[in-house]
């Protein structure tokens, strides 16, 4: 069973997805080759363009100026101006170039990423809280895209202006160039060193940030009950807690990524002094000039200056790794929930659904459902009923295939319910869950979401669709109708609106097999009497099961199930249900 | 609520206002950043110095070694410092920000954060300071050291040749218009950036919460589009505002091109003529490229105090909302004695309560009963002060709820509300969830709501996380875990919200025997759609489209009310078994 809690993943997973991370961001990079060999061009042109520059000036003073030559002033004049204009061109297009290869990988991750999450099962959701995942796709993609699409290009052009000058130096005295390259080397040595603490740092602090965004989201979102029980202290309180330790962390890394400047200063300081008094030395030996001295010295500063840059980028570079790790551990799960090939199709069962010795359990708790088997037949009403915490829901999640069984077979049409695609499975199957769900946009967008059968249909056209179905009663509630705006998450609208909703939304789909788990608890007894007519109205064909605890939402059931402490029996009879409901055989 | 922000100080923005009580550290930064500032300037110096010793055959290696390995140090020792005062200073600000912004929002109304909306006063909280706190690290320190650098840079321009000096300074106006410029195209362009990140936003936390049901109608794909659009949007807005910074460096760099090559011909000319000597010349040089950092650095700072400012905007409309009245200073018990009078709420247009009056005695058991939609849940809202009524007044002993110490109502006014509203911490804590709860209490409590069997189930028993690692909770469960913490503050009043929905006709009755038992004399209020359940209450109010259509005892009810009878009727067939 995988582990979908991310923030008890174990460190070998954890290096393991730095890995995997890494290769796909790499694949995102092979798209862009071709303009990233340009966007390089541009920066070898801009880069030597800007080196020559003083060269040039230089030479002019020497040539000219010195000779009081005016004309030749200005023929070179003409020509640097020709060089700053090409200069202009090749600049603008080296920004352009590689701005637009960072924002167009960080479009492709952010879309990766989010393609990622749709892709990962229930399961991942529900070990993980809403708000730290909000975090990784916001916040953590957010300090990627910043190293992207600000620190990227400044980031290549540095270390090319880097490695020009290094060649000059070298070129121009080999002796002397290592010698001034060694403590360019001490601080590689030193960046090395220190980096991987660095970024630990870091990664610390994205994730109290991750921890504090959640404490917020979570309280906010209940803060009714924080007014209710008189808890604002309470919310305080643990704000403070969550902000405190955001402070220390963000404190820490703050530190650890402050190391770099200075030290990068100090080494680059001793690199001029290395090249004055060693430059000294080989002129008293002989073997070098003060003219080039003065220029070698304005080539080490070519040298230092960008790699003091760099170490301005390189913090920037840790905080986008550290959000890379937490953003490549998303990267890195896969769905355990595959379609396999079932190759036992002779086995012809009649039923619609069957389960066949079915275990379950959720990851890291006690096992719910035991050894369960029990089959539904096409057309037929089945009631699941039995004290809260049996294993109601968790039964009707893995007949939707929200979850798989540890053990056993769920059968669909007598082939294995794994191996159907989830599109066939998601047509054949609708579950009105028990906690209604809606998007932000208006009820009409609501009830047709992901229905693409009326989705052109007009107002009118699809009030007719609602009048033949039977459902447009239930608009009733709607002050403004299909399209009274309905705010996610918000209180705009009553839990049993949002019921209505939910329940039109999956009659409409017209499946095979019908789940409605305490669809209805929270609707008065009038309007789900015009439910149950609704249901009536389904084609024969369609199977229903109704979880419930409202005896007349069951009372019409072919079947009743009677699900305790994660075992499922067959109740004879309507009575025989109640009997055992009410016999106190319970458990939980 | 409409907060007014006082108009912003045009020269100097609001965002410079927030340092005020960490004056001593942002001198400290200042200071820091100075000197490792100035010192940096001294080193050429001394390699000149070094050079034109050697020339004149004066060189000695001592003196040059410790004096630069000196100033090295000392830089070093400065910068490092103001790194650290910096970050100080910086997170210092960014958590007192945060500790004022949540001070203030946990002294607001439900109404106020349902209306300035969770997910955004989350972007205030996180950010919104973040940029503030970037304003701290980076804009201060740099902006000050820049301003040294190049009144300096320009007094040692004019000194030496102010014609000449004068039209290197030129470049400072052309690049600040050019900053001005493209900044100003570009913040157009940031402000739909930011629509865009919370549209995006909006989109990734609906696919996170409705995850469930998504996966269920296998709209993944559906929710992708949406998702590509939001993402797309995103990725043109940002190639747009690279396209007007790609103009901006290149326009930087060509006008100190050109300003050097203006010294080249016209310091040539002087040079040529003698009016100029070629040292003088040769300084000229050196100090624009002095002059062109610092003026990068402010271009670029400028739209990082940009950035400070429209985030502290956002934050000041948090932070200058009106606070809540005061509560008031009645204590003491409360006798159980509710009277609602003529009450009215509306939302614009639509009606939710309409003239609405009823009396609850100390005690006495109510139900509420209504379809979908007809204002019950709003009734209690109103009840425990979460909502204010358009018109009218709710009564507890004859004292509207604000003349009460709000602590003291809300230890007395327990409430269960119909959505199941768990918090990341342990059982105990969930149930606890108020200050004054003893451990009776929380016992009583449990056991009321029947939960002793299932939380000595648990291997941890009370202590256990709830909704971490795998431990998921039943709706049943969850909904007698709310009644428990209702409870446990051993309430005068219970308000129950469609309580009965989600739990077992048996384990329901056998809650509110315990109920009757374990707190004689509450009076409860119980929103519910099941009538055997409250055919026994004192009184039935039956609410329909936020209007009381008929109230009274069940069989009064029965015998006037044909809506009544109706809702009865519905649920008819089944009652023989209800027990």
């Amino acid at each position: 069973m995988m582990n979908y809690n991310l923030n008890s993943l174990p460190a070998s997973d954890l290096k393991n997805s730095t890995w995997v991370g890494l290769k796909s961001l790499l694949k995102l990079v092979e798209q862009e080759k071709k303009k990233i060999v340009l966007a390089v061009c541009a920066i070898l042109l801009n880069s030597s363009l800007n080196l020559l520059g003083p060269y040039l000036i230089g030479h002019t003073i020497d040539k000219y100026i010195q000779t009081r030559q005016y004309h030749g002033v200005l023929v070179f004049a003409g020509i640097l101006f020709t060089m700053y204009i090409v200069a202009f061109v090749s600049s603008y297009f080296q920004t352009n170039l590689m701005g637009g290869v960072g924002q167009r990988i960080i479009f492709e991750l952010r879309n990766s990423i989010f393609n990622k999450i749709q892709q990962l099962p229930v399961a991942f959701f529900n070990e993980n809280k809403a708000g730290d995942l909000i975090s990784r796709v916001n916040n953590d993609t957010d300090k990627l895209s910043q190293f992207f699409s600000q620190s990227l290009m400044q980031f290549i052009g540095s270390i090319v202006t880097m490695i020009g000058a290094g060649i000059f130096l070298l070129v121009i005295n080999f002796e002397l160039g290592l010698a001034t390259l060694v403590p360019a080397l001490l601080i590689l040595i030193f960046t090395r060193g220190i980096s991987p603490w660095v970024k630990h740092k870091n990664a610390l602090n994205l994730k109290s940030t991750g921890g504090m965004s959640a404490e917020i989201q979570e309280s906010l979102n209940n803060f009714k009950v924080i007014i209710a029980f008189n808890r604002r202290d309470y919310f305080k309180k643990r704000f403070d807690t969550a902000n405190r330790e955001n402070y220390r962390t963000a404190i820490a890394a703050g530190l650890a990524n402050n190391m770099f400047m200075p030290v990068f200063g100090l080494f680059s300081s001793i690199a001029q002094l290395t090249v004055l008094s060693f430059g000294i030395y080989l002129i008293i030996q002989g073997h070098f000039s003060i003219g080039l001295l003065v220029s070698y010295l304005s080539y080490a500063t070519n040298f230092y200056n960008p790699l003091r840059q760099l170490a301005s980028l390189w913090t920037s570079f840790q905080v986008a790794l550290a959000g890379w790790d937490r953003i490549s551990q998303i990267l890195s799960l896969s769905s355990n929930l595959v379609t396999v090939f079932d190759h036992s199709t002779e086995e012809k069962s009649a039923a619609l659904l069957e389960f066949r010795n079915v275990h379950f359990g959720y990851q890291g708790g006690f096992e719910i459902l035991h050894n369960i088997s029990f089959s539904m037949e096409q057309g037929k009403t089945y009631a699941l009923v039995g004290p809260t915490g049996g294993g109601k829901t968790t039964t009707a999640s893995i007949m939707a295939r929200l979850y798989d069984p540890l053990e056993g077979t769920v059968l669909l049409r007598g082939r294995d319910i794994r191996s159907y695609t989830d599109e066939e499975r998601a047509e054949k199957i609708g579950f009105i869950l028990q906690e209604p769900f809606l998007f932000t946009g208006t009820v009409r967008e609501n009830i047709l979401y992901s229905n693409s059968r009326y989705h052109k249909f007009t107002n009118e056209q699809f009030l007719k669709v609602l009048l033949d179905s039977k459902l447009e009663g239930l608009l009733a509630t709607f002050d403004q109708g299909l399209e009274t705006a309905v705010l996610s998450g918000g209180d705009s609208l009553s839990i049993g609106q949002k019921q209505l909703i939910a329940f039109m939304r999956a009659v409409l789909r017209k499946p095979e097999l019908l789940i409605l788990d305490e669809a209805t608890a929270n609707i008065d007894t009038v309007t789900e009497k015009l439910l149950g007519q609704i249901l009536d109205n389904l084609p024969k064909e369609t199977t229903l099961v109704v979880i419930a605890h409202r005896l007349n939402t069951i009372e019409n059931a072919d079947e009743i199930y009677f699900i305790n402490s994660g075992e499922v029996s067959l109740a004879g009879s309507f009575k025989e249900a109640v009997d055992k409901l009410m016999s106190g055989k319970r458990v939980s | 609520m409409k907060p007014q922000v006082s108009v912003p100080n045009k020269k100097i923005p609001r965002v410079f206002s927030l340092l005020k009580p960490y004056s001593l550290m942002v001198m400290l930064l200042v200071l820091f950043a100075l000197i490792s500032n100035g010192l940096n300037l001294w080193l050429p110096k001394l390699i000149g110095q070094g050079i034109d010793a050697f020339n004149t055959g004066n060189f000695a290696y001592k003196p040059l070694l410790i004096k630069f390995t000196g100033v090295s140090f000392v830089i070093f020792i400065f910068s490092y410092l103001q790194g650290i005062v910096q970050t100080y200073t910086s997170e210092r600000v960014a958590r007192d920000m945060r500790t004022r912004i949540a001070l203030k929002i946990s002294g607001q109304s439900f109404a106020f954060i349902e209306k300035t909306s969770p997910s955004k006063l989350l972007t205030n909280l996180t950010s919104d300071v973040d940029s503030i706190k970037l304003f701290v690290a980076q804009a201060i320190a740099s902006i000050v050291s820049s301003i040294f650098i190049i009144i300096g840079a320009s007094i040692l321009l004019l000194g030496i040749n102010w014609k000449l000096g004068l039209t290197t300074i030129a470049i400072i106006p052309i690049i600040g218009g050019a900053f001005y410029i493209v900044l100003r195209r570009v913040k157009s362009l940031f402000k739909k950036s930011r629509e865009v990140i919370d549209w995006l936003n909006k989109v990734i936390n609906e696919s996170i919460l409705g995850s469930a049901l998504i996966r269920v109608i296998n709209s993944q794909q559906l929710e992708y589009d949406k998702f590509f659009d939001a993402s797309n949007r995103a990725k043109d807005i940002g190639l747009n505002i690279l396209r007007l910074f790609a103009w901006l460096i290149p326009i930087i760099v060509f006008t100190a091109n050109m300003a050097g090559l203006t010294i080249l011909v016209l310091g040539g000319h002087y040079v040529i003529n003698g009016r100029m000597t070629i040292g003088d010349f040769a300084a000229f040089n050196s100090y624009l490229a002095l002059l062109i950092f610092p003026i990068l650095v402010i271009g670029f700072m400028s739209n990082v105090i940009a950035q400070a400012t429209a985030s502290f905007a956002r934050i000041s409309q948090v932070l200058d909302a009106a606070e809540l009245p005061e509560t008031g200073i009645l204590t003491g018990r409360l006798s159980g004695e509710v009277e609602v009078r003529n009450i009215n709420i509306s939302y614009g247009e639509k009606i939710l309560l309409k003239d609405l009056s009823f009396r609850v005695e100390p005690g006495a058991k109510i139900a509420v009963i209504g379809p979908t939609a007809a204002g019950k849940t709003q009734l209690l809202y109103l009840l425990t002060g979460l909502i204010p009524a358009t018109s009218g007044e709710i009564l507890y002993d004859g004292q509207p709820i604000s003349a009460y110490q709000s602590e003291t109502f809300h230890s007395q006014v327990g409430f269960v509300f119909q959505d199941s509203i768990m918090f990341n911490m342990s059982i105990r804590e969930n149930i606890a969830f108020s200050d004054t709860v003893t451990d009776q209490s929380l016992q009583k409590a449990i056991a009321t709501a029947e939960l002793k069997d299932f939380v000595d189930s648990l291997p941890q028993g009370l202590n256990t996380k709830i909704s971490e690692r795998g431990l998921s909770l039943s709706g049943g469960q969850k909904q007698r875990i709310m009644l428990a913490r209702a409870l446990a503050v051993d309430p005068k009043i219970l308000l129950l919200d469609d309580f009965t929905a989600r739990v077992d006709p048996q384990t329901e009755s056998r809650i509110l025997g315990n109920i009757t038992s374990n707190y004689p004399g509450l009076t409860l209020i119980s929103v519910t759609q099941k009538i055997a359940a409250v055919e026994h209450y004192e009184q039935i109010i039956l609410l329909m489209h936020g209007e009381m259509l008929a109230a009274g005892t069940h069989a009064e009810l029965m015998g006037s009310s044909p809506e009544y009878v109706q809702i009865f009727n519905s649920q008819q067939s089944t009652s023989n078994y209800e027990l």
